[in-house]
């Protein structure tokens, strides 16, 4: 295993991963704003589905769109199969609910007091609403990062949705399972060891960072 | 011009999720510019509720609420023009995470005040609540009376055209909680600033407010002008007093001069049952009358007026009317002790007590 394989390897984690957990945040925070501030007929199924939903297998998800994106399935003409484009989409459909539950989670939390007093300081209800998102900041950063992790560390989408396209399609959990399958054990290993480092590296430097601003 | 701020018409309001037993009903309210409405009663009267029906934070369920003539629930500008005019102190103050001085600083930046001008106002403001300095300081180690004057800072940093202050002492000291009603009557004064506040402390009412509105169960309490009572201080060297009908005293401690007008806490009032044969003697502050109006509330406390040569307020557990034998007509007999007599200033000639 040559080091620029390794490399892009990670460079296509961190990409499709990346974008993918801030896709999904910019659907679920949002949702999950609306969660916590809103009841409605109907909201605990919504709930109940999202939380269901959390506990899909990724090979699940993986089947499903590979199905949906499949050159005979509905969205077979945009041609994204087997590309890393495919891999992202998939990944924040596995990591959309994580980030509504976490955020969820994180809102309803906040006091009630914050928005009320917002607005009754003269905030409008989009800025009452931003108020609210600020109180709840490191919560929802941690959703996020929950979700990153996620997203990072699967394997099953990554590999029916993007193929294990060498320099194309293949990220790190892809190369560890196939170098695992080759019999390079010790490789496999190895990138278990620097994608561990690399989630946690991420996780720490994004808290510090965001600690030391607060 | 209209000059009301606000006009309540047959207001009603009920919690969507029932959290209290009952809907406040007003008939009919009205709030002039530079009036101090003191909102009175127990726990539970729906004073709070309707502070923030005044700050437009929860919408009548029925009747109406004009600010300025005007129902701004009819579309969501008039309601945020509205929310920026009159703002909202709570008893338990929200304040958001950061400094003081971010706390503050909040109504300046969603109004766009020019950034400049910010130290400047949030500085006045932090003076006047005596917190000077105290921009930089996490909110996060407040004390409650603290916290409790950050928020009225807050709001007086907006001045705005409405305050709507929820218990604005209950959590600072008397000698602080005077001093901040000096500086609620001084902003009013000087700057026109309609406030309505509520408070158990019907002392306090007295002192601050040029109205008094009294809350049961969510509904105006009619009693007239009971507790209140005017004449010229009478005194002998030892103790003071005034006499509101000849031959009857209301002795208080201290020394005052000239006319004046004096209030009794309700909750300061003892009442016994009176068996026709009870010799007053010379015990300062005990008056004889019958129980001519009896009301409980949902907090356990009942509501007595007491008529005789005076007519006096009193409230009390229920309980208590049980062990006591309090009833309506009962003749009964009133005691209080000098020290509940609050002096809360001169009153112009006529107005003593019925």
């Amino acid at each position: 295993m040559i080091v620029p394989e390794v490399l892009f390897a990670i460079w296509v984690s961190l990409k499709t991963s990346g974008l993918a957990a801030l896709l999904a945040s910019l659907l679920a925070v949002p949702a999950a704003l609306f969660l916590a501030a809103r009841d409605f007929r109907g909201k605990r199924l919504v709930l109940l589905i999202n939380q269901t939903w959390m506990a899909a297998p990724t090979v699940v998800i993986g089947l499903l769109f590979y199905a949906l994106l499949s050159r005979t399935g509905p969205f077979g003409r945009f041609g994204i199969l087997y590309t890393q484009t495919a891999m992202t989409v998939g990944q924040v459909f596995l990591i959309l609910p994580l980030i509504v539950g976490f955020s969820y989670t994180a809102l309803r939390q906040v006091d009630r007091r914050a928005r009320t007093t917002a607005l009754t300081l003269g905030a409008s209800r989009r800025q009452a609403g931003w108020v609210v998102l600020r109180e709840a900041k490191f919560p929802l950063l941690v959703a996020v990062l929950a979700g990153f992790a996620r997203a990072v560390s699967e394997v099953g989408i990554a590999m029916m949705l993007g193929g294990n396209i060498r320099g194309q399609t293949r990220n790190i959990t892809t190369t560890i399972a196939l170098e695992t399958a080759k019999g390079e054990f010790t490789t496999g290993v190895v990138l278990g060891a620097v994608l561990l480092a690399l989630t946690l590296g991420i996780n720490f430097a994004v808290i510090v960072g965001f600690r030391s601003r607060d | 011009m209209n000059d009301k701020v606000y006009s309540l018409e047959r207001l009603g309001y009920a919690y969507p999720d029932g959290a209290l037993p009952f809907t406040l009903e007003l008939e009919a309210l009205d709030v002039e510019q530079g009036d101090i409405l003191a909102l009175v009663g127990p726990n539970g009267a729906g004073k709070t509720t309707l502070l923030t029906l005044l700050a437009f934070l929860n919408r009548p369920s029925r009747g109406r609420l004009l600010f300025r003539g005007r129902d701004p629930w009819q579309d969501e500008d008039l309601i945020l023009r509205a929310r920026r005019e009159a703002v909202l102190v709570t008893h338990h103050p929200y304040l958001f995470k950061g400094t003081v001085s971010d706390n503050v600083a909040f109504g300046l930046k969603v109004r766009d005040v020019p950034e400049r001008e910010r130290p400047a106002r949030i500085a006045e403001a932090l003076d006047l609540v005596e917190l000077p300095g105290w921009e930089r300081r996490p909110v996060a180690g407040l004390s409650a009376g603290q916290a409790q004057r950050v928020a009225l800072a807050r709001a007086l940093a907006l001045r705005p055209a409405v305050l709507l202050l929820d218990e604005p002492t209950a959590n600072v000291d008397a000698g602080l909680g005077l001093r901040m009603e000096a500086v609620i009557r001084e902003v009013s004064r000087v700057a026109g600033t309609t406030v309505v506040f509520s408070t158990h402390n019907f002392s306090q009412a007295s002192r601050l407010a040029d109205d008094i509105l009294y809350l049961s169960e969510g509904r105006r309490v009619e009693f007239g002008h009971e507790n209140c009572f005017s004449g010229r201080v009478g005194t002998d060297g030892r103790q003071s007093w005034i006499e509101p009908r000849p031959g009857l005293r209301i002795v208080f401690p201290g020394k005052a001069q000239g006319r004046v007008t004096c209030v009794i806490n309700p909750a300061d009032i003892r009442v016994f049952p009176a068996d026709g044969t009870s010799d007053l003697g010379n015990a300062p502050n005990a008056f004889t009358g019958r129980v001519t109006r009896m009301e409980t509330t949902e907090a356990g406390l009942a509501l007595v007026r007491v008529s005789g040569d005076l007519t006096f307020r009193v409230t009390l557990p229920v309980s208590e009317l049980g062990k006591g034998d309090i009833s309506l007509s009962r003749p009964v007999l009133i005691k209080f002790d000098p020290a509940s007599v609050d002096i809360v200033g001169t009153q112009p000639t006529g107005s003593s007590h019925d």
